[in-house]
């Protein structure tokens, strides 16, 4: 009887969001804390589907309908890792956002939709069956189109519609696949899949999808350009929900229950070193805040894909983990730059300096939340990055390998400087303030849990072990 | 069973009665209460289909006939008949004309009677259409639904004049030859234009007479495309619907164009059972809609201009899960002429809002609006969503359906490109979006308000029905299960 526990963690967020409209529009602050509670309600619920785990008997539901649409839920370690991740730095956000978007017009639509993500994001990593996990898939991207487009000028609105039709085009090749995948097996339910070998042009087809989402090279473009999104919708998008999402089905389908043809360990890995280079790179030039760490993004989705792709269990549950302490860690970094930015009133990086004698719990959070996603020991974010390597370098890929320590040191490379020019140098904006306690707080407890989840590794790696032994 | 004689005779009965009502009163007394009466008109049709559509399942019946003031069983005599077919079509009819004259409201301020006198008119012969059972019938019915609409066109002489609507009555003419030349082969091979009897019938001359075959089959399958706006049949349909009032271009491209073309094509599919170039002319006619429609949508300046190609690309899914020749294409083919009926009504229902409010649909003139107009606004979003096939809208179901039923029957090439044109159809709705609601308001729109009355509960009401078919989805599907279609 707690399956219902698992329909609260969707739906919770999915129908609630659409109460928040009608709420704001008579008492703002009233909707503000429903939004908040809507979110953490989601991230305690999922905390909730751990025991079951742990019992062996995960949380299951499951509904018939013809045409191989029967679709369920299933709250495996996988799903719940997932949910967990993406819940807990989403109710960070919010909670940021009350500071950071109070003068905003349309807040009604902007925590609608931050929690219809949230919803989108829950149905998709507990659905079984591909329809369905296309259908969240696509509320995500509806979600994204609005909350980058948020501030609704000329440039937003043209890059919102940029992100729609990559990751829509993407998805629709990679909806072609799912057919495709159907036309073989004659079901879309994940469930009956389970160990069977695809064809490698599903993959192909798949992988289009998977790409676009991540922001994989060669469909990364739109990602950079979404900076132009409120900060804490960045955060969103970079952190607790969009770009994680590709990655997750890559994980869910083809490592978790389909079995792909040898060669994706080497072409997949070999993509994302490329992307995980040039994005890097593209990173060092960048003199805009955000587009700084949107390349960093990229790069660092790169590392996840390897790690998943290695095909070997070290590297699955190093990008398993990798997934956790980048949200965290990322999610931490653009809640800093949304204050800087917020405060300065510019994302040029060129004109700043010097603002740690003005903010310096910004400037600590922001430095531990660099540490953990340089992958420095003991932040987080090292033993993701270390097991990543490991993985692939068991498999005897030591070129592959090799690529992604340059990626490494580029990461240090190009967040250093980032620090450098915001944080360090000459004063150039003496009169500016420190942030709100609220989002300076937000920013500290994200750069604080990635320093304690690297401590206390065992925990999250605990988690990421079961689902390593699970595919 | 008699109360299924009155259900189905009221189907041709009751606009027949309202049309004599509609004259014979007073014009100051009649102006006041017969938009009302087609409204119930409207309504009372959709129950009946309900009611005739569980009253024909629970007997078992595949069809039931029955006729006006003559005795249809004897030899010979034409009939009526509905079967589930016509009465989902019916509930369709229905359905938009309901939205149709919650538009009217607010846009037919002239001519009520002589509105609403065409419109029942139509009603008739649309009704009629899918109620007969021979292919004479279906053309005389044919005949009195392109002649009411093309006056309904004209009736108001906006904007391009008479222009779409000349346009729309040269072309519908030229339907009409073909369709009874191609009636005139058929009745050569055949002697009797009775469904049953032809499609019998056909099947024994197969062969013997190719040529006449192929000329009746090409003559009817282009009378049809003309009359459903099919590329490359569809140069009226943009004229014709942007110069037509907008309560008239909601029935038009909501119902009319399906009723008088893609019922004709399943009429055809089924007098031409096994003839291989009907799937193929299907498919390539389908396919070609889907992107030239798309494309020239994408470079409309005009919003009804842009919804109107927008329909000429819809039309060619329901072409396609047609042409797969199974029963799961054809389902995805109903489901997909509802759903149109439904986003794009919302469409139109949405420039009727936005001509009456901000005094243009020039797309390069409005700007920024959904703040003004928060329920057009969004009415409009769930219409593109539902268009471009994007879940958890009624639009992506239809399309899946489709779409699944033509790989099964091994045109996966087919299947690939409609699919991926989806993203087209994405593309000009994005575009439409920007330049009408996404974005910021121009100041000469800063007094503009949102529309009240009929035409918000039409846009409330669209919006709830696109929601609700594609969330609750799969109980339709289990629906279709139960009926053993699947």
């Amino acid at each position: 009887m707690e399956q219902y526990l698992l329909v609260i963690c969707i739906f919770l967020p999915l129908l609630g969001a659409f109460l928040l409209p009608a709420v704001g529009k008579r008492k703002a602050k009233l909707r503000n804390q429903m939004a908040l509670f809507l979110v953490a309600a989601t991230f305690l619920c999922s905390t909730f589907l751990l025991p079951a785990l742990h019992s062996g008997s995960p949380l299951f539901l499951h509904f018939e309908l013809p045409l191989g649409l029967s679709f369920g839920f299933y709250a495996d370690a996988l799903a719940v890792f997932m949910a967990l991740a993406a819940s807990l730095v989403a109710t960070v956000i919010v909670l940021y956002s009350f500071g950071y978007i109070k003068e905003e017009a349309d807040q009604n639509e902007y925590y609608m939709m931050v929690c219809l993500f949230i919803g989108a994001m829950m149905g998709l990593v507990f659905s079984t069956n591909l329809i369905f996990i296309y259908m969240f898939w696509e509320i995500s991207a509806i979600c994204c189109w609005r909350l980058i487009g948020f501030y609704r000028e000329a440039t937003t609105i043209r890059r919102a519609n940029k992100a729609f039709i990559i990751t829509v085009a993407g998805a629709l090749v990679m909806l072609l696949g799912f057919i495709g995948l159907y036309g073989e097996t004659g079901t879309f339910d994940l469930a009956a899949m389970k160990g069977i070998a695809i064809p490698s042009w599903v993959v192909v087809l798949v992988l289009f999808g998977i790409l676009s989402k991540s922001a994989t090279f060669p469909l990364h473009s739109w990602l950079p350009d979404a900076g132009v999104a409120p900060t804490p919708v960045s955060s969103l998008l970079h952190a607790a929900v969009l770009v994680k999402i590709g990655v997750y089905v890559y994980m869910r389908m083809f490592v978790a229950t389909l079995q792909i043809d040898e060669v994706f360990t080497v072409a997949v890995p070999a993509l994302a070193a490329v992307s995980a280079l040039v994005s890097a790179g593209a990173a060092l030039r960048a003199n805009d805040l955000k587009r700084v760490v949107a390349y960093s993004t990229i790069s660092q989705l790169a590392f996840i894909l390897l790690g998943l792709a290695s095909g070997n269990e070290i590297g699955v549950v190093g990008g398993m983990l990798y997934i956790l302490m980048h949200s965290v860690a990322k999610g931490g970094l653009f809640l800093c730059l949304g204050i800087v930015e917020h405060n300065v009133g510019t994302k040029d990086l060129t004109k700043m300096g010097g603002l740690y004698r003005t903010m310096p719990l910004t400037a600590i959070a922001f430095l531990f939340c660099a540490f953990s996603i340089m992958g420095i020991p003991p932040f987080g974010g090292f033993f993701a990055k270390y097991l990543v390597i490991a993985g692939i370098v068991a498999e005897g890929k030591v070129l592959l390998a090799s690529f992604f320590i340059i990626g490494a040191v580029l990461t240090v490379l190009y967040l250093t400087r980032l620090f450098v020019k915001v944080f360090l140098g000459e004063a150039t904006f003496p009169q500016v303030k420190e942030g709100t306690p609220l989002m300076v707080g937000s920013a500290l407890f994200l750069a604080v849990l990635s320093a304690v989840l690297g401590i206390g590794i065992r925990v999250p790696s605990g988690l990421a072990a079961l689902i390593g032994r699970g595919m | 069973m008699p109360i299924l004689d009155y259900i189905t005779v009221s189907f041709l009965v009751i606009p027949l009665i309202i049309l004599v009502l509609n004259n014979l009163f007073s014009k100051q007394f009649v102006e006041r209460i017969n938009f009302k009466l087609v409204g119930v008109v409207a309504i009372l049709q959709m129950a009946l289909a309900v009611a005739g559509f569980s009253l024909l399942s629970a007997a078992h019946w595949e069809d039931y006939r029955f006729s006006l003031l003559w005795d249809w069983t004897m030899e010979e005599a034409g009939y009526f008949a509905v079967n589930s077919l016509s009465l989902v079509f019916l509930f369709c009819i229905g359905f938009v004309l309901l939205v149709a004259v919650l538009v009217a409201k607010a846009t037919v301020e002239q001519r009520k009677t002589a509105f609403v006198n065409l419109v029942l008119t139509l009603l008739l012969g649309m009704n009629g259409m899918v109620m007969v059972r021979d292919l004479f019938s279906l053309y005389v019915f044919l005949e009195i639904v392109g002649i009411s609409s093309f006056v309904l066109v004209a009736l108001f002489q906006l904007e391009t004049g008479l222009e779409g609507a000349f346009k729309y009555l040269v072309m519908s003419s030229l339907a009409t030859v073909f369709i009874l030349t191609g009636l005139a082969f058929v009745f050569m091979q055949t002697g009797s234009l009775q469904y049953a009897q032809a499609w019998a019938d056909w099947l024994s001359v197969q062969g013997t007479a190719q040529l006449y075959t192929y000329l009746a089959f090409i003559l009817l399958i282009s009378g049809f495309a003309l009359k459903t706006g099919v590329v490359p049949f569809h140069s009226w349909l943009p004229d014709a619907h942007q110069s037509a009032n907008t309560a008239v271009s909601i029935l038009l491209s909501g119902i009319v164009i399906k009723v008088a073309g893609i019922y004709g094509f399943i009429v055809l599919t089924k007098l031409f059972p096994g003839f291989p170039p009907v799937a193929l002319a299907l498919r390539i006619l389908g396919l070609l809609s889907i992107v030239v429609g798309a494309l020239f949508a994408l470079r409309q300046t005009h919003f009804k201009r842009l919804v109107a190609y927008s329909s000429v690309s819809q039309m060619g899914y329901i072409l396609l899960g047609l042409s797969s020749g199974t029963t799961l294409g054809f389902l995805g083919a109903m489901v997909h002429i509802f759903n149109h009926a439904t986003f794009k009504s919302t469409l139109f229902t949405n420039a009727a809002a936005l001509s009456a409010q901000a005094g243009t649909l020039e797309l390069g003139e409005l700007g920024g609006l959904e703040k003004k107009m928060p329920v057009t606004g969004f009415s409009s979003i769930t219409a593109f969503l539902s268009t471009a096939g994007i879940p958890p809208l009624a639009g992506f179901w239809s399309k899946l359906l489709i779409i699944m039923a033509l790989w099964k029957s091994e045109a996966e090439g087919f299947a690939a490109v409609a699919l991926l044109a989806s993203i087209l159809t994405a593309a000009y709705f994005l575009r439409l979006q920007k330049k009408v609601f996404f974005g910021q308001l121009p100041e000469k729109f800063g007094a503009v308000t949102e529309i009240g009355g009929s035409v918000k509960f039409a846009e409330l009401m669209l919006s709830a029905v696109n929601i609700a078919v594609g969330v609750g989805f799969p109980l339709i599907l289990l629906f279709f299960e139960g009926r053993g279609l699947l």
